[in-house]
């Protein structure tokens, strides 16, 4: 049973970001809730008004252009994503981490941007975005703003949005278009489960880039590296960057071992 | 309290429901469709499956107030006037159902499988499945139901 609150469904993003405006920290906005319904079951989350995004159609657009390059809706489900071809084709590293995000059902509610929102150390789409040079859009009642991705993720599910503030899209730029690479992460099972530690990489235009996820209260993205590095320097670059903790799924230190091991395969198979 | 109205399984229903009634507690509590299980509540296990406009969901991460409008599809609406349907069939002949909790949820996600791809290899039936739990089979005899309903050809009519 989830506590009584009221559900908005807001049209037109005028009258969404309006609303914010005037309910402020008793609002909390969804699209796929698959997030926000989990935290209100289990009384984390206790909003007065639970606001719909689905009803605002530009939220709801994913568009490939080769000029500006990508830009994925607040609404956009990581299934829509997972499936677009301009992705698979262009951004292929964020078609194999969205594969890896929990299940099929799962996949056509959770969106990309909640997945990002949510700022949850273990997130699948966030270390990948984070290689891709992704910026963050934000809007409200007051303006827009817009900041990179890494700027915007500030601590476990912590993140730079105000409680009157959305995030419009995501925008992933040209700059590493077409890049190989690819995701790699570990689980306690074959099937579907929260990361226990994973690690993003591409490599396009002689630059090569890793992030990590689980490994740090943030996503971790490492410092650009030449195509052409050694496995044991991005190995120390990441040991170096990351603060793993023993938990519930693992312990620090196969934290550690496993991101040596997956930057090595990632590598090797480049 | 507001007004929605949507179809289930071909039938059209309108209620007043709950703004922070979730879709599996309107299906099962207010409509008395109870085929359809809750299982964690949290997204995790899938008992709670149905096809919401096209696509499998977990009906337990749903509010009903969202749903207004929709065309949904539960294991209510699988069987056709007293006649399982193939992958009903499969699921009986091989033995696919043990406790039956999970079968609802993975019926309607073996439904939607075999529509996005009519014939699966075990593998494809497998990932098709990974957000269904079942505690009882071992899995083994549903791969086994699904694949010979694919065979049919008629299991996503």
């Amino acid at each position: 049973m989830l506590h009584e609150f009221s559900y908005v469904s807001p049209s037109s993003m005028d009258e969404l970001l309006t609303f914010l405006e005037e309910s402020g920290e008793r609002s909390t906005v969804f699209s796929g809730g698959t997030d926000l319904f989990v935290t209100i079951r289990s009384g984390l989350s206790r909003p007065d008004f639970v606001v719909d995004l689905k009803g605002v159609k530009e939220l709801g657009l994913l568009t490939f252009d080769p000029a500006e390059g990508l830009s994925i809706g607040a609404c956009v489900t990581v299934n829509q994503l997972i499936e677009d071809t301009d992705v698979l084709r262009h951004y292929s590293v964020l078609r194999d981490a969205g594969s890896e995000l929990a299940t099929f059902q799962l996949r056509n509610r959770a969106t990309v941007v909640g997945n990002v929102v949510t700022a949850s150390p273990c997130g699948d789409m966030s270390s990948p975005l984070l290689c891709l040079g992704a910026r963050v859009k934000l809007a409200s009642a007051g303006g827009e703003r817009e900041m990179p991705l890494g700027e915007f993720i500030t601590g476990v599910k912590r993140t730079q949005i105000a409680p009157n503030e959305i995030v419009r899209a995501i925008t992933v730029p040209i700059d590493h278009l077409d890049a190989v690479g690819g995701y790699k992460k570990l689980k306690r099972i074959k099937g579907h489960d929260l990361g226990v530690v994973a690690v993003a990489m591409i490599t396009a235009n002689d630059v090569s880039r890793f992030a990590i996820s689980s490994a740090a209260p943030t996503p971790v993205l490492l410092p650009d590296f030449p195509a052409n590095v050694e496995v044991a320097e991005v190995q120390k670059a990441a040991q170096e960057a990351i603060s793993p903790i023993s938990d519930v799924r693992c312990t620090k230190e196969y934290r550690s071992f496993m991101v040596d091991v997956f930057i090595r395969r990632l590598m090797e198979a480049a | 309290m507001r007004e929605i109205t949507l179809t289930i399984n071909g039938e059209s229903y309108t209620r007043e429901v709950h703004e922070h009634r979730t879709l599996l507690h309107f299906l099962r509590d207010d409509l008395g469709l109870t085929g359809t299980k809750e299982g964690c509540g949290a997204g995790e296990c899938g008992a709670c499956t149905i096809i919401m406009n096209g696509a499998a969901v977990n009906s337990c991460l749903v509010l009903a107030a969202e749903a207004n409008g929709s065309v949904l599809e539960t294991i209510e609406g699988a069987a056709k006037d007293g006649t399982l349907s193939a992958l009903q069939s499969a699921f009986h002949e091989h033995h696919a159902v043990q406790c039956g909790f999970c079968t609802p949820g993975m019926v309607m996600s073996a439904t939607d499988l075999l529509r996005r791809n009519p014939n699966p290899s075990r593998d494809e039936i497998i990932d098709g499945i990974e957000g269904n739990f079942c505690r009882c089979t071992g899995y083994e005899q549903i791969i086994e139901a699904i694949l010979a309903a694919s065979k049919e050809g008629k299991s996503h009519a």
